[in-house]
């Protein structure tokens, strides 16, 4: 893609990013009044208390309050609850905008048992170039161990074939210092591309082992 | 509320903004991340060994590590020097009682503008930075005492 377009593209871009900010905006104020009329609903039942002139006053007094309270702090909830969906959606259109699937390459790493490996770090190099360079904490590394996935990196790559090298950093067998390399020529297609890391432990050399699986 | 103390003016301030968050290696092996110590009131300092200053303050910052890592304070000790191995080798002639974390890359130095040393600033439990004092002079320890008692109460 020449400068020109690249240019067009992030100004459509910026247009559909403020489209989606100004109809979330509209939506929140449109929604706005509507619980409003709520209260106002719940004070009309009060007259009925002429059933019970002597007691009923001072109670219905307080009913109402009571209601216009809970009324607010549901008011309040479902307020926070779109705020948190309008940032999910916001995140997720940022995403597709900022790495549209044609170039969008993600790495994640896993890992395997752990027996071999305590992971330390991972670097990756995308066509001799660093492209990500992560230090594992003992619980992300923990969580890595109960399955979790992380995504390393995401990024923008060309059509066409590309080499990624990831270095990996820990300690192997025996508390040693433990550095290795995994190297993987991919060709980037139209679509979304992704990789992953893996560290799994070769049980018959009591050896970890590490690859990168290609997700077509 | 707490106010900040900046000893120069010119020092750009982090008070009242979210900390910066970074992850760096220990001189134990350990990578620690600031983030995970969400929760938690974390006082952080930024020292060199060439710093006089430095010398000065990390013993006063270790017995507040003693006294208070028990009711939730995280002392965190981060070199700026370019020496790694100098510096670790400082740092455990120093017999401190609290993590010491390198920046070699700068970066976090870079994300806290940090100009002279020693600095050091406290992170109250939602991760945003209350107080920032820029340098060592005696008494400064008494200060950082009665902030971090108002941040544990918090």
């Amino acid at each position: 893609m020449n400068s020109k377009n690249r240019w067009v593209s992030v100004t459509w871009c910026a247009g559909l990013l403020a489209c989606a900010w100004a109809a979330a905006s509209l939506a929140a104020s449109a929604e706005a009044p509507a619980p409003a009329v709520a209260p106002v609903a719940t004070t009309t039942p009060a007259p009925p208390a002429a059933a019970a002139p002597d007691t009923a006053p001072a109670g219905g007094a307080d009913a109402p309050a009571t209601s216009d309270v809970k009324t607010l702090d549901q008011e309040v909830q479902g307020a926070k609850k779109d705020v948190i969906d309008l940032n999910k959606d916001l995140f997720v259109l940022e995403e597709e905008l900022l790495f549209p699937a044609n170039t969008q390459v993600a790495v994640f790493v896993s890992m395997d048992v752990g027996t071999f490996f305590a992971l330390d770090s991972v670097t990756i190099k995308i066509d001799n170039k660093e492209v990500a360079n992560y230090l594992y904490t003992a619980r992300e590394a923990d969580a890595l161990l109960k399955g979790g996935v992380h995504r390393i990196y995401l990024g923008n790559q060309k059509v066409g074939k590309h080499e990624l090298v990831a270095f990996f950093t820990g300690k192997g067998p025996v508390e040693r210092d433990y550095r290795r390399g995994a190297t993987l020529v991919f060709d980037k297609g139209v679509g979304a591309k992704y990789l992953e890391l893996k560290i799994t432990d070769k049980v018959p050399k009591h050896q970890p082992e590490f690859s990168v699986k290609d997700w077509e | 509320m707490l106010a900040s103390t900046a000893t120069l003016a010119a020092v750009p301030t982090l008070i009242d903004k979210d900390a910066p968050d970074f992850v760096l290696k220990g001189l134990d092996g350990r990578n620690l991340r600031l983030s995970e110590f969400r929760g938690q009131v974390v006082l952080v300092n930024f020292w060199a060994r060439w710093a006089g200053d430095s010398r000065k303050e990390m013993p006063a910052l270790d017995r507040i590590n003693k006294t208070y890592a028990r009711a939730g304070l995280v002392v965190l000790g981060v070199s700026v020097d370019d020496d790694e191995r100098r510096a670790g080798e400082f740092a455990d002639s120093m017999r401190l009682s609290y993590p010491i974390l390198f920046d070699t890359g700068e970066t976090v130095g870079r994300d806290y503008a940090v100009q002279k040393m020693p600095m050091t600033i406290l992170v109250d439990r939602a991760g945003v930075v209350r107080y920032q004092n820029v340098g060592f002079k005696r008494g400064d320890e008494d200060a950082y005492l009665d902030h971090i008692r108002e941040l544990l109460r918090e």
